[in-house]
């Protein structure tokens, strides 16, 4: 039983950094209609700035911290202006290709700039964790599942009950609809795509301490994120949030139970059942095409 | 064949015998032979890619895995099992075509990202296995020892075996494109439901793509293994797929030439541009920004680019002789009255969830007359329609199609049976031209096999001729008037010699001389005895051609007959207008 | 200034066709030619970097000597992109050079087994870093290994943890990759041998895991009061180091050289203190190993591990063989290599067996709080 606790809470820990980084992929969709692969990238970079802002630099934390949202900020623009935008009257395929082609650029720009050694990135505690009974909680992914909670509120609240949000919504589900009524359908994909980058931004800067800042951090974590969002239901913010918890705590029972070294492939056979059985996810649904 | 081909095909064969001369007997380091090793291998598998990406428009990200499964099979077939290289190639092909076949099956639910993802997954999962299940693949210490076939030991010989190998599947790829299943594959890639509409098994086509993708994968690997004598489980990873498919990009994505250039440029570039790879990363960098360049300014690839210059100068070829007449209707057996009605609908239900879009109409279309379904916005016409022609089952009740109940059949194979449809939203396969969208109306994915190509590409002239664009058959549809394509639409279901021609709001869009145009069509297809369906709001129209009028109201029937006497009930003057005519609408 | 897709086109070509203005240089036949593919690019870029720093120590200590039959030693460098295809590329494009007398291979094990048929086919000598034990016991005569194999690896471990450390009841950790499986493997033979141990848990890993709480778990229930470790990557060694320490976890551990490198001690800090590694290379072994030192960290001013090491080593017994043999005759240099025996290198002492083994010992060091110190060399009985 406490075996199981124990794991029960690290794989919720794992959980809510996919549910994360899924967040910024949900967002996207829903705005874009497009899977971004590099939003895996997005958190490495997030992470690295951090490096350089507070270790390499020596700024406070908080500084750093908001230094590095700045230049997440200003990747996610970039990130529109030359990948989405140009190809938003594309088919979906070269879009993926392309945001595939980013990821590399991403991940070889800051191997070429910062070498290929693994950094270590303090955490925001000094003590390392805390232990309740038989279970022992690692603070970092304390402070995880915090952010998460406060980020689906923040969320919740901004996407329904503000008119930012409610413009941002109109835009991704019809953005002709949304043009003809005033809405400045460019600059609000350009707002979906900085929300995107900071989220994942944020996401790799609170999972560096415990993963270490490395080129490869963001890949197989982007990977699960996007199962944990076609698990949740595309296109669902808490189908999302609860596929990522849900993908995190599997796997680390499978990896408990049945077989360490198939880990990574728990996720990936639980999103085929799901693909084949209900595409739509748990909570998502299906859409028709207009005949 | 025709005598073009015919042509192409000998200097391709020419040409192919003196670079495998070539390549077998110049002596050549060692380098120079891996380098054409791996960038024969290579494109084979980048072949497949370019059928199932390129010409079928499917996403595949495992190619890695298809050319791994090859590889494995040769590699266990002969070093440890010592079976002969070619059994054991051949056992590899197999398996990569039930495995390829398996994942096109996944395609009946999912398209798009969804299918990306299991495509992700599946190669996942296949490097995980070859990995971890060291009893059967010898995990990541690899397979070494492989052998070559008897006849082609030394490096020089084998190479000129590979060469051979991608000139042959390269052909049949460059080929692929022109025959019904290339010509299928297209269609499914330019515009799923017309395809289907148009007879295509488009969940058929695409489990064939796949499967031919992942077999040309296996031969790729299987050759690889033989030329490089090792394989470990890190060369058939994701990141080896997403080096198919750059390289499949670059080049350009649905021809093998294309597929060539960018496999070749691909390997060879890496070795040249060495002065890059100082700085860890740099090339990489360089790497992942030329996708990005790539997609955005030479989406056709580099090959795309330069077909594309050299269409503009190669006149398609003359056809021979003026297009026939137009044969619409079969003749009956039965003497007229007798002859069952080509449409019958009886108590048909169409739900979604709690809303009912349909709820029990019925009505039936004679034979030889124009039928009207109207009603105004949201009353089930269109949905009707779609139930009709196969793209929503029906809740409840029947279709008869000329006496036989198609209640139950598939969409592509209601075509067959003789239902010809069209598009409120055009749908024309944008890449093709006016003539190869009628033909495959004519095609009908491929049902009329015994009708030889030529007689069909005479019907698709012939219909083309009729709605009057066979001067134009060799163009691309993009670039016709929207009223023309709406025309060209009409003749592909023409084509397919339907029983019952179904048009979907085909005044939609057109302007008031393109509405004329159409007026006159119909009743010129009407006049040689075709039954017509026709759903529009545009009562100008409707009354002007329609005999009998059928009317929807949410969901239910509440006037079917003679057209003049339906247009003066008060209960569709009212769902129509209002509750108040204040003047005679229609006369 | 937009970017048209006639001038993307036609900057295409161009960068496609400017390699070919490239010249290379020639160099003439005076200098002694020796090849080594190396990672430049790819996920061990890292790791070449430090083996070429090792090689070209070497060199300028061998030419300022005098060089190798009265001449300079030149080195090539190929880069094999840590891929199979790539390191048989590499070595066919080095091979291709017919003034090649001898070359530097690389310390991965797949690697060296793909291109080991093109090795046998040049019929030149190749000095290797990997350590899978079926390198040189496959009839490959071209193939020497500067650094002690996996199987001698796996009976100090277990040496050390049974009769230093008095521990009998070992959890075996290791990555799932050919060099932790195979080190997995050698570990539990070697367990096998000695009367009394056993094997609680055997435990594999996928690399670039992001969690390792259920290996951690597993090992608490297996009851196991010592820890063998095989890890390949030192972000997965941080992570597990830490997650084992906070979960209670505080048997001994002796693991494979990775665990004192010096990546895996910035990343793990005080989780890892008190480990006991194997290594190849440690400073403190011996005159030889600390004049080494001292040599790298005046150069880099970084301390120097195991990455750097071997082709140190192998530069230098290579060009000695050489001098010995007197000609580039590949059998003589073969013959001279052999009969190299009690050679002091930074690695330790070198006794060429005939199989083209150099070392057959490893060294115990301890993590003390962060300071790598030598605890003594285990020379294998196997």
């Amino acid at each position: 039983m406490d075996l199981a606790l124990q794991l029960f809470f690290t794989g919720l820990g794992i959980g809510a950094v996919y549910a994360l980084v899924a967040l910024g992929f949900v967002l996207i969709f829903r705005a874009t209609n497009v899977v971004n692969f590099a939003q895996g990238e997005f958190s490495m970079v997030g992470a690295y700035l951090m490096v350089v802002f507070a270790v390499d630099l020596q700024w406070p934390y908080g500084w750093a911290f908001l230094a590095a949202l700045a230049g997440m900020a200003l990747l996610g623009v970039i990130f529109n202006l030359g990948v989405y935008y140009p190809l938003r009257h594309r088919t979906f395929l070269p879009v993926i290709i392309a945001t595939i082609g980013a990821s590399i650029f991403l991940a070889n720009t800051v191997l070429a700039l910062y070498g290929p050694a693994p950094q270590v990135l303090p955490g925001w505690f000094e003590t390392p964790g805390v232990q309740i009974g038989p279970v022992y909680l690692d603070s970092q992914y304390l402070l995880i599942m915090a952010v998460t909670i406060v980020l689906v509120i923040f969320n919740f609240w901004f996407f329904e009950h503000t008119l930012l949000g409610k413009k941002l919504q109109a835009t991704s589900q019809d953005k002709e609809m949304a043009s003809l009524l005033g809405i400045p359908v460019a600059t609000m994909i350009m707002l979906t795509f900085v929300y995107s980058a900071l989220l994942g931004g944020i996401a790799g800067i609170l999972v560096a301490p415990i993963l270490f800042v490395s080129i490869q951090m963001g890949a197989t974590i982007a990977l699960k994120a996007f199962a944990a969002t076609i698990i949740g239901g595309f296109g669902d913010v808490k189908g999302a949030i609860i596929g990522g918890l849900a993908l995190g705590v599997i796997e680390t029972f499978g990896a408990a139970y049945i077989s360490v070294p198939y880990k990574d492939g728990f996720a990936f056979l639980v999103l085929v059942a799901f693909l084949i059985f209900r595409p739509q996810g748990i909570f998502g649904e299906r859409v028709a095409e207009k005949a | 064949m025709t005598r073009r081909r015919l042509v192409g095909t000998l200097a391709f064969a020419a040409f192919t015998a003196v670079i495998v001369a070539a390549v077998a007997l110049i002596p050549m380091q060692d380098y120079t032979m891996h380098i054409l090793v791996q960038t024969a291998t290579f494109s084979i598998a980048v072949f497949g890619l370019a059928v199932v990406l390129g010409l079928c428009g499917q996403i595949n990200l495992a190619q890695a895995a298809f050319f791994g499964f090859g590889a494995y099979a040769v590699g266990l077939g002969t070093s440890t099992l010592h079976l002969n290289f070619w059994l054991a190639l051949v056992i590899g092909m197999g398996f990569a075509l039930a495995m390829g076949a398996v994942l096109g099956m996944t395609t009946l639910r999912l398209g798009g990202h969804y299918l990306a993802m299991v495509t992700i997954s599946f190669q996942q999962i296949v490097t995980l296995i070859m990995v971890n299940w060291i009893a059967l693949t010898h995990g990541p210490d690899g397979v070494s020892g492989i052998q070559r076939p008897a006849l082609f030991q030394s490096a020089q010989a084998f190479l000129a075996v590979c060469v051979f190998a991608m000139a042959l599947v390269g052909y049949m790829v460059w080929q692929l494109p022109t025959t019904r299943l290339g010509r299928a594959m297209r269609a499914v890639r330019d515009n799923e439901l017309a395809a289907g509409v148009a007879g295509v098994n488009v969940y058929r086509v695409k489990v064939a793509a796949f499967a031919l993708s992942a077999v040309l994968g296996g031969i790729g690997g299987g050759l690889f293994a033989g030329g490089f004598s090792y394989v470990s489980p890190d060369q058939f990873s994701f990141a080896e797929s997403i080096v198919f498919i750059t390289m499949t990009l670059l080049g350009g994505v649905s021809s093998p030439i294309g597929a060539l250039i960018g496999t070749g440029l691909l390997i060879v570039l890496p070795e040249s541009l060495r002065f890059l790879k100082s700085v860890p990363g740099l090339y990489l960098a360089i790497y992942g920004l030329a996708i990005i360049l790539i997609i955005r300014y030479m989406p056709d690839g580099i090959w795309g680019f330069v077909q594309d210059r050299v269409r503009r100068l190669l006149p398609p070829p003359p056809f021979a002789g003026a297009p026939e007449e137009l044969v619409l209707t079969q003749a009956g057996t039965a003497s007229p009255g007798q002859e069952p009605p080509a449409l019958e609908v009886q108590h048909l239900a169409k739900h979604f969830g709690g809303v009912k879009a349909v709820d029990d109409i019925s009505f039936q279309v004679r034979r030889g007359s124009v039928h009207a379904l109207i009603g105004p916005n949201g009353s089930g016409k269109t949905t009707t329609l779609n139930v009709l022609s196969g793209i929503y089952t029906a809740t409840a009740g029947t279709v008869l199609l000329a006496g036989s109940d198609i209640s139950a059949v598939p969409g592509h194979a209601r075509t067959i049976a003789g239902l010809g449809r069209t598009f409120q939203n055009i749908r024309l396969f944008r890449s093709m031209s006016a003539l190869e969208n009628v033909v495959i109306g004519a095609e009908q994915g491929g049902h009329h096999a015994e009708v030889s190509h030529a007689a069909l590409v005479e019907r698709a002239r012939a219909a083309l001729a009729f709605v009057g664009l066979e001067g134009r058959a060799h163009e691309r549809v993009t670039g016709f008037s929207y009223g023309h394509q709406r025309l060209i639409e009409i003749a592909r279901a023409l084509a397919g010699q339907p029983t019952l021609l179904l048009l979907d709001e085909p005044a939609a869009g057109l302007n008031s001389s393109e509405k004329l145009g159409l007026l006159e069509l119909l009743r010129r297809i009407a006049a040689k005895g075709l039954t017509i369906l026709i759903i529009d709001h545009d009562m100008t129209l409707v009354t002007q051609v329609a005999e009998h009028i059928t009317v929807l109201n949410f969901g239910r029937c509440i006037a079917d007959g003679v057209a003049a006497q339906v247009l003066r009930q008060p209960d569709v003057i009212a769902a129509y207008l209002g509750t108040e005519p204040d003047a005679p609408a229609f006369h | 200034m937009t970017l048209s897709r006639r001038r993307f086109s036609a900057a295409v070509s161009a960068a496609v066709a400017l390699p070919g203005f490239i010249s290379r240089a020639n160099a003439q036949g005076s200098t002694i030619k020796i090849g080594m593919c190396a990672p430049i690019t790819g996920p061990a870029a890292e790791q070449g970097r430090y083996a070429q720093t090792g090689a070209r120590l070497a060199l300028d200590a061998v030419n300022k000597a005098g060089g190798v039959l009265g001449k300079k030693v030149e080195l090539i460098i190929e880069d094999d992109q840590t891929t199979n295809p790539g390191v048989v590329l590499a070595f066919s494009k080095l091979s291709s050079q017919p003034d090649m007398v001898a070359f530097i291979g690389s310390i991965r094990s797949t690697q060296v087994h793909a291109m080991a048929p093109d090795v046998l086919k040049v019929g030149k000598p190749v000095m290797i870093g990997g350590t899978d034990p079926a390198l040189t016991h496959m009839g490959n005569q071209w193939l020497f290994r500067f650094r002690p194999n996996d199987s001698y690896s796996g009976s100090v471990i277990a040496d050390y943890g049974v009769n230093t450390l008095g521990k009998k009841k070992w959890a075996i950790v290791h990555s799932t990759d050919a060099f932790g499986t195979a080190g997995g493997n050698a570990l539990a033979t070697a367990l096998k041998k000695l009367p009394g141990a056993t094997v609680a848990l055997d435990q594999g890993y996928a690399n670039q895991s992001q969690d390792f709480t259920p290996v951690v778990l597993a090992i608490k229930q297996s009851g196991a009061d010592v820890l063998g470790s095989y890890f390949t990557f030192e972000n997965d060694l941080g992570v597990f180091a830490r997650q084992l320490r906070q979960l209670g976890v505080n048997i001994p551990w002796v693991g494979s050289p990775s665990v004192v490198n010096v990546s895996a001690l910035k990343l793990a800090g005080p989780a890892l203190y008190g480990t006991f590694g194997v290594a190849d290379y440690a400073e403190d072994s011996s005159p030889a190993s600390k004049a080494y030192g001292k040599l790298y960290r005046d150069a880099t001013k970084i301390a120097p591990d195991n990455q750097s090491s071997w082709t140190y080593d192998a530069m230098t017994i290579l060009c000695m063989a050489i001098n010995k043999a007197g000609k580039t005759d590949p059998a003589a240099i073969r013959a001279a290599i052999l009969a190299v025996k009690g050679y002091a290198g930074a690695e330790g002492e070198y006794n060429f067996d005939a199989n083209g083994d150099g070392l057959h010992g490893y060294n115990i060091v301890r993590n003390e709080k962060g300071n790598i110190v030598f605890d003594k060399h285990v020379e294998s009985r196997s």
